[in-house]
């Protein structure tokens, strides 16, 4: 049964190229390169500058004289603090008192908020020579995750974004447009009369797109992030390319199936854009917090991949399983509604 | 080759679409089947084909149940033309048939370009993609691809619609030339032409049940009225006369002037039909 996989691989791989899918896609990775290149890398992503107010030497820096360390810019009096700080990004301390007190205007988002008072706190503190004068007032210790630099993390960061909205939206439609085409032609029944498994049907597209998938993250990655730096982080890149591949496209060929025309399915890509993936974006890349997120599956997905991308890899057994998991039952969705569109009529 | 027993099927708990039927297929023998929308048959050739599951009662092919029969030889040895021309319209007649052709034995295939000659196919659009085929190129190329693997049976559904006279003539022959070669075929039709030329037996279904089942021939003979109605003239008039079986054995005179036309008074197939199920064939 499994002797014809091979031509129904071809004939899938001729119907992508008829779609034009590939012109898509190398349309994708011409934009997403641009603007990481030309624009994103460029963009102004200076660190939070902190202001310090210590007229008594209470820091006790060592970086002296002010103004030479690159973060801290001492002030001379606390209206010239709270002067510097009314842009809303800025942090003040004032040490006058002898304890430090934050000192800053809210930027509008919690998060943003608290992540500039851990930052004022960590650049204080590595100013200081005693840690603990800071350390009864921080909630989290404060770390570097990685040896990147600022262009490197950006990179990186706006690379797995881009890949990510590629494999989950892209790929998605190139899948269904495929098979709402031969579901147009009436040709998926003929497949339920031919001597092949109904499972190599789906089976060789979803190998078409995986690869297709694969190839494009390679890409990606190396135009993007270089192709040394790359290649260290590819088989972390491309397991969960892989993952979100399949995924993604045993959905497509799902609603393609299901979903009676191009119209509905128009209608569907959007729920699905606006109501699942907008959300793990949002709580992803900006300061919107969501307890709920953590139940959103696509979320993990997205995780994972920006770890694969930081080279921190993902080992968790509960994710693989899952992600197995739920390949394995949207694979035998896809197969029973495969049979029962076979026996279709008209 | 086909031995259906007690056939019930539904769709869902309270459409029931087949209500047990019973009938067999010899070797290279043409079955027609014959009933109007929705009376079954597609249903019933679904799970002679193996595309459909979960029926009740007993299906065998090839002398062997359909349910465990459904393997890669299985397939290999049904041919299915289905009633609407189901193609890659991005592709040309020749891809089409060769993509097809390439999930069977490379000794069972037929000729690609022999067969679309047999079946008058034009030349020029040999290599142009289907979607710019008329509905009768559609239904030739669709032919092909029922035909191209030698197939022992051939299931055909509706083989004649959407052909023109002179193509519909060609498809019976090509049809016929298959019963010579031994192929057993499954004819569904609405046709009662193709069902009354081509089918050594007919089953007349309406409503999931078989309500008659027997050849062309036998069916209209059963339910002849015995009659012979002659036109003629007689003294510049034309008149009429309705003449028994029994007077015709006996011979008869009349007075006239020229016979016009003899007409047999023998139903058609859809006059049987009719009469059988009660429903036209529409």
């Amino acid at each position: 049964m499994w002797k014809g996989f091979t031509h129904l691989l071809k004939k899938d791989l001729k119907m992508m190229l008829s779609g034009k899918f590939f012109l898509l896609a190398l349309f994708s990775l011409v934009l997403y390169s641009c603007y990481i290149n030309l624009v994103y890398v460029n963009l102004e992503q200076e660190d939070y500058q902190v202001y310090l107010f210590d007229p008594h030497g209470a820091s006790a820096r060592q970086d002296a004289p002010s103004g030479q360390n690159e973060h801290v810019t001492d002030v001379g009096s606390r209206q010239e603090l709270e002067n510097a700080c009314a842009d809303g990004v800025s942090i003040g301390i004032d040490l006058s008192a002898g304890t430090p007190e934050i000192y800053m205007l809210s930027s509008g988002t919690q998060t943003a908020d608290h992540y500039r008072t851990e930052w004022g706190k960590a650049v204080l503190t590595k100013i200081m020579d005693e840690k603990a004068v800071l350390s009864e007032t921080t909630d989290h210790e404060v770390e570097i995750i990685g040896a990147f630099d600022k262009e490197q993390k950006s990179r990186r960061e706006i690379t797995c974004e881009f890949l990510f909205f590629e494999l989950s939206a892209v790929g998605f439609l190139g899948l269904a447009s495929i098979l709402f085409k031969e579901k147009q032609m009436g040709v998926i029944r003929v497949h339920g009369i031919l001597p092949v498994h109904k499972a190599a049907f789906i089976l060789s597209k979803l190998c078409v797109f995986l690869l297709s998938d694969l190839f494009f993250a390679i890409l990606l990655t190396f135009i993007n992030i270089g192709f040394g730096e790359g290649l260290a982080i590819l088989p972390g890149i491309l397991a969960q390319a892989g993952i979100l591949s399949l995924v993604m496209a045993l959905v497509g060929f799902l609603c393609a199936v299901w979903l009676p025309d191009f119209k509905q399915f128009s209608l569907f890509y959007l729920v699905l854009a606006v109501f699942i993936t907008t959300p793990v974006f949002l709580a992803g890349q900006t300061g919107v917090s969501w307890d709920w997120i953590i139940f959103h599956p696509m979320y993990h997905l997205f995780t994972a991949m920006k770890s694969a991308y930081f080279g921190v890899a993902t080992t968790s057994f509960p994710f693989y399983s899952i992600c197995a998991g739920t390949t394995a039952l949207l694979f035998y969705i896809a197969y029973r509604v495969l049979a029962r569109e076979m026996t279709k009529e008209g | 080759m086909i031995e259906v027993k007690n056939l019930t099927f539904s769709y869902g708990k309270e459409k029931q679409a087949l209500h047990g039927l019973d009938f067999t297929v010899d070797d290279g023998e043409i079955f027609g089947f014959l009933g109007p929308n929705g009376s079954g048959k597609s249903t019933t050739q679904k799970i002679l084909t193996g595309i459909l599951n979960g029926h009740g009662g007993f299906v065998s092919l090839f002398g062997q149940e359909v349910t465990s029969a459904r393997t890669r030889e299985f397939f290999q040895k049904i041919g299915v033309l289905f009633e609407f021309p189901y193609l890659y319209t991005n592709l040309s007649a020749i891809d089409n048939l060769n993509y097809f052709a390439s999930f069977y034995p490379e000794r069972q295939v037929r000729d690609v370009n022999e067969l679309l000659e047999q079946l008058e196919f034009k030349k020029d659009f040999l290599k142009k993609p289907v979607s710019s085929y008329s509905k009768g190129m559609r239904q030739r190329v669709s032919m092909a691809r029922a035909l191209i693997s030698n197939p022992r049976l051939l299931f055909l559904d509706e083989p004649t619609s959407g052909l023109d006279p002179s193509g519909a003539v060609l498809f019976r022959k090509i049809i016929e030339e298959e019963r010579r070669k031994g192929t057993t075929v499954f004819l569904t039709t609405h046709n009662m032409v193709d069902a009354d030329l081509l089918c050594d037996r007919v089953a007349f279904i309406s409503n999931g049940n078989i309500v008659a089942l027997d050849t062309p021939r036998k069916l209209k003979e059963k339910n002849s009225s015995h009659q012979t109605v002659i036109d003629y003239l007689y003294r510049g008039k034309r008149e009429e006369k309705t003449v028994e079986a029994a007077e015709l054995e006996e011979g008869f005179f009349f007075p006239h002037d020229e016979i016009l036309s003899i007409h047999s008074q023998e139903p058609t197939l859809e006059d049987m039909f009719i009469q059988y199920t009660g429903r036209g064939l529409s």
